[in-house]
């Protein structure tokens, strides 16, 4: 292997003290932001990353009108100064069109977007700072976004990086360990267990693949529940602002039509 | 931002009227709060995070800006320069303009960005502690500014976010290194510590040649080192938005939709000699007469002179909450 | 002036953070702070994902979908059940339109014999040119000149206030303005806020003691402009297309305009904070301003700011 630095020291501690299995620091800020419909900063350790959106609204172009659903629109932008190496990135550089296109196949079979027929859901996704497991970061942060914006989903959508070094599997790698080992990004909707992205760039062995995709499953619903309790904090935040005033009630709830 | 002619035509007046009225209550020349943070990206050599009219009470909105910089050696025969070099680059976030196309806003970045690298980095503005071994090493300076969020002024954010980005930026201390031949005769560098050896010039044994230093090592740690020289010359910016015959600073998006002429003027008041005007640029639609003019720029000089010493006090404030900081985690341990 | 704020920069109020722990331990960990935060205001919150009730009870509606004879969330919100509708109301969402409600919209585009209004909504809103009242008196006929000089009653930026008439196949909403309280806005200036702090009220038209009228439009927008006594408004015979669709502001005078920043800066703390908006809590928040004698930008002080919210709570 020849990795100059132990990533996994014989006493189980990882390069930056974690053990094997652990994940990093983990925050979540819903706050507001600009004109946005919804906001969510997500940082992952050292990984930062803040996503807007904006919509479902009016479609800017005809051309990318869809008579019965909603078009959702994903940009990615990598600050220069993100990464140890500064290095300034286009808009139509490879790997972040890569990215994005991802980032929006993902989330296509989530967002219920046959409600939103002729409409457009902006997804932008800026990268502050990056030290490994960025797709993990931007899809993360693009469900809390989505869902703080009001956007109908059918579950949360979850991800996290796994990786083998030699035998042994490690969970949510840093950039160092993500250089240096095989790895794999995974994201699931933690309600069913449906695994609406696998994606690896590097080899690794058929044997270890089984263990380590399992293992990132559950990593996944643990970040789930951290996910939910910003949610969940934050609307109970709202809701118990609304009705601190001469909360009226409005309308009844009169009959719908059907939406399918 | 677009507006009716009734709303436009209120705001004009409001402006024009005795004594002058704006939208939330300011003077003509007030500003809106500002935040802002230095030291908020590790991995940059310097960076700051700056906010103008952010909503207080967990709001959002405001004018959001985040600068950085980063320091990397280039060697001079290649693409490097003596005394080393600075870029500049602003990059306008989609998030901030939501409603336009990617080309409009690939042409916005542009123009900012020349505006910012032409003020900012004029040679008569060069850092003088980026060179690190003359004639072979040196420091390529850049600043990246992002846009994050426009609610009016990003100019004045711009200038503002990248000063204080350049006051937080510390270069690394270098040594000079030798090599010289061991008595043995063979070739190992003899400083175990040495960085980034160049393969061709690695035999300084070349006798014909003078000692010359032909490497560098760093003396400190990456983040420690000394402050980016020549702060007190670098400039800042004031944007007057024009009403005539009067003017107002600040302007929130439906003032700048109501009165689209500008004139961004910036200054910098070095130490030792006469305050300077770095810059002007009119901005919008409109004419300016001479006499105008010249009234602008000594009324500009007196905000920018505000803005200045405002800048600087809390810059270093800043600079002592982060050392008290740094000392109260180190105390913890 | 210029000042700057002092360190922290920004109240992080949803910031989030806890180390991780192994799957297997980290169950137990979290249980308690579910349990806390599942009601908010007597109301059940729930998320995208959560089961709510089984299919064969209920019918599901708005903010949720069925799978496999289960109910379950698509969105953050309140649950709501009534008789046997089960529906998630977002706490933060664009604005939903119904048939009847008044709304504040922005012409954006004019094409032949319609404008498009952009009402802060999913999509832009239509106002038919036979929606709208025309000069010469209310029951004229259209006219083909009519359809040439569009530009004249309303042009793109122009700010206006409608009532929803209808909806089309796509949910595109329609506007008309055919009464004479609705119409082009003029005398004031506009303020944005969350569509859903403004509640369906009886009267939308609301008259503040200090010379002040607020439009409160269910999509989130705010009118507010020097008051307009009722007399001044034409009757039905004399039509006055030019005063109806002019583009010219009576003249206001100073104190009106304080009053019309001191209101505008209200909306914006109070929404801010993410308390509904109605005339009653206007009324009794500058009530307050002015006995507190605070200047119109005092307001985004901290502590005065806060000190507002606490009063209206506490009446609240």
């Amino acid at each position: 292997m020849g990795s100059r630095v132990d990533l996994l020291n014989h006493a189980g501690y990882r390069e930056d003290g974690r053990t094997q299995h652990e994940l990093r620091d983990f925050t979540v800020d819903l706050s507001k932001h600009g004109h946005a419909d919804g906001a969510a900063a997500v940082t992952h350790g050292l990984t930062h990353v803040l996503v807007t959106v904006f919509g479902p609204r009016e479609a800017k172009s005809r051309a990318q009108t869809m008579h019965d659903r909603a078009n959702l629109n994903v940009e990615l932008t990598i600050a220069a100064f993100s990464a140890g190496e500064r290095r300034k990135r286009s808009r139509g550089d490879k790997r972040i069109l890569e990215m994005a296109a991802t980032i929006k196949s993902t989330f296509e079979p989530v967002v219920q977007t046959n409600l939103y027929p002729r409409s457009q859901i902006d997804i932008f996704v800026q990268v502050l700072q990056q030290d490994g497991g960025l797709l993990q970061a931007c899809i993360n942060a693009t469900t809390l976004a989505l869902v703080n914006a009001g956007v109908p989903m059918l579950d949360f959508v979850c991800a996290v990086t796994g990786g083998v070094y030699s035998t042994s599997p490690m969970l949510d790698l840093t950039l160092l360990e993500e250089n240096d080992v095989p790895n794999v990004t995974v994201a699931v909707m933690p309600k069913t267990g449906k695994v609406t992205l696998v994606t690896m760039e590097t080899r690794l062995h058929v044997d270890r693949f089984e263990e380590i995709f399992r293992l990132a499953c559950a990593a996944a619903k643990v970040l789930h529940k951290e996910m939910k309790d910003a949610v969940r904090h934050r609307t109970a935040e709202l809701v118990s602002a609304m009705g601190a005033g001469h909360g009226a009630p409005d309308r009844e709830n009169t009959m719908i039509m059907d939406e399918s | 931002m677009s507006l009716s002619k009734a709303e436009k035509s209120y705001i004009q007046t409001g402006l024009l009227s005795n004594p002058p009225l704006r939208g939330d209550g300011r003077t003509l020349d007030d500003f809106r709060p500002i935040a802002l943070e230095t030291g908020v990206a590790p991995l940059a050599n310097g960076s700051a995070k700056l906010i103008i009219g952010q909503d207080p009470h967990g709001g959002g909105g405001g004018t959001e800006v985040l600068a950085a910089t980063k320091l990397e050696v280039e060697n001079v025969q290649d693409e490097g320069a003596d005394g080393g070099r600075v870029v500049c680059s602003v990059t306008c976030s989609p998030t901030a303009y939501p409603n336009l196309s990617p080309g409009a806003l690939d042409d916005l970045q542009y123009d900012m960005t020349t505006i910012l690298h032409q003020t900012l980095f004029h040679p008569s503005l060069h850092p003088p502690n980026l060179g690190i071994i003359p004639g072979r090493k040196s420091w390529l300076l850049s600043l990246d500014l992002v846009i994050l969020s426009d609610t009016g002024n990003v100019y004045d954010a711009l200038f503002m976010a990248a000063r204080a980005a350049l006051w937080d930026t510390k270069v690394p201390r270098t040594r000079s290194v030798e090599y010289k031949a061991r008595q043995s005769g063979r070739n190992a560098p003899k400083d175990p510590a040495t960085m980034d050896v160049d393969p061709e010039e690695q035999s300084g044994f070349a006798t014909r040649k003078l000692a010359t230093a032909t490497d560098f090592e760093l003396a400190d740690y990456w983040d420690e080192g000394e402050d980016l020289g020549g702060r007190s010359g670098w400039p800042v910016a004031i944007t007057l938005n024009l009403v005539s015959p009067t003017h107002f600073l600040d302007a929130s998006p439906p003032e700048d939709s109501a009165a689209p002429q500008k004139v961004l003027l910036a200054f910098s008041f070095p130490e030792s000699s006469h305050t300077k005007l770095q810059a002007i640029r009119s901005l919008g639609s409109g004419e300016l007469n001479v006499p105008q003019l010249k009234e602008l720029i000594a009324t500009g000089e007196k905000y920018a002179k505000q803005l200045f010493s405002a800048l600087n006090s809390k810059l270093k404030e800043e600079d002592i909450r982060r050392s008290q900081k740094a000392r109260d985690r180190f105390a913890k341990r | 002036m210029i000042t700057f704020t002092s360190y922290p920069t920004q109240q992080d109020y949803s910031a989030h953070s806890s180390t991780k722990h192994h799957p297997d331990v980290a169950e137990d960990v979290h249980m308690d702070l579910y349990d806390d935060e599942a009601f908010a205001a007597g109301a059940k919150l729930t998320l995208p994902g959560e089961y709510l009730t089984s299919s064969q009870a209920f019918m599901r509606g708005h903010g949720t979908y069925v799978n496999d004879e289960e109910v379950i969330a698509s969105v953050a919100g309140t649950v709501e059940r009534v008789n046997k509708l089960v529906t998630v109301r977002p706490v933060r969402t664009r604005y939903n339109p119904e048939v009847g409600d008044l709304v504040v919209g922005r012409i954006t585009e004019v094409q032949p014999r319609r404008w498009k209004v952009d009402a802060h909504s999913r999509q832009d809103a239509v106002l038919m040119l036979s929606s709208v009242n025309l000069p010469g008196g209310i029951q004229r006929r259209k006219l083909e000149s009519d359809e040439l000089q569009m530009r004249t009653f309303f042009e793109e930026g122009d700010l206006l206030v409608a009532e929803v008439q209808a909806f089309f196949s796509d949910g595109a909403m329609s506007l008309h303005t055919r009464s004479l309280r609705y119409g082009k806005l003029r005398n004031g200036q506009l303020v944005v806020v969350p569509p859903i702090l403004v509640r369906r009220l009886k009267s939308h038209f609301i008259t503040l003691p200090c010379g002040v009228d607020l439009i409160l439009g269910l999509n989130g927008y705010i009118w507010i402009s020097k008051h307009v006594k009722e007399s001044d408004q034409e009757g039905e015979d004399g039509f006055d297309a030019e005063a109806v669709y002019s583009n010219k502001n009576d003249d206001i005078d100073t104190a009106t305009r304080i009053a019309i920043s001191r209101v505008s800066n209200i909306i914006q703390l109070i929404s801010a904070h993410f308390m509904p908006l109605t005339g009653a809590i206007l009324l009794e928040a500058y009530e307050w301003v002015v006995e507190q004698d605070c200047g119109t930008k005092d307001l985004f002080q901290d502590d005065l700011g806060d000190a507002l919210i606490t009063s209206l709570r506490a009446r609240g």
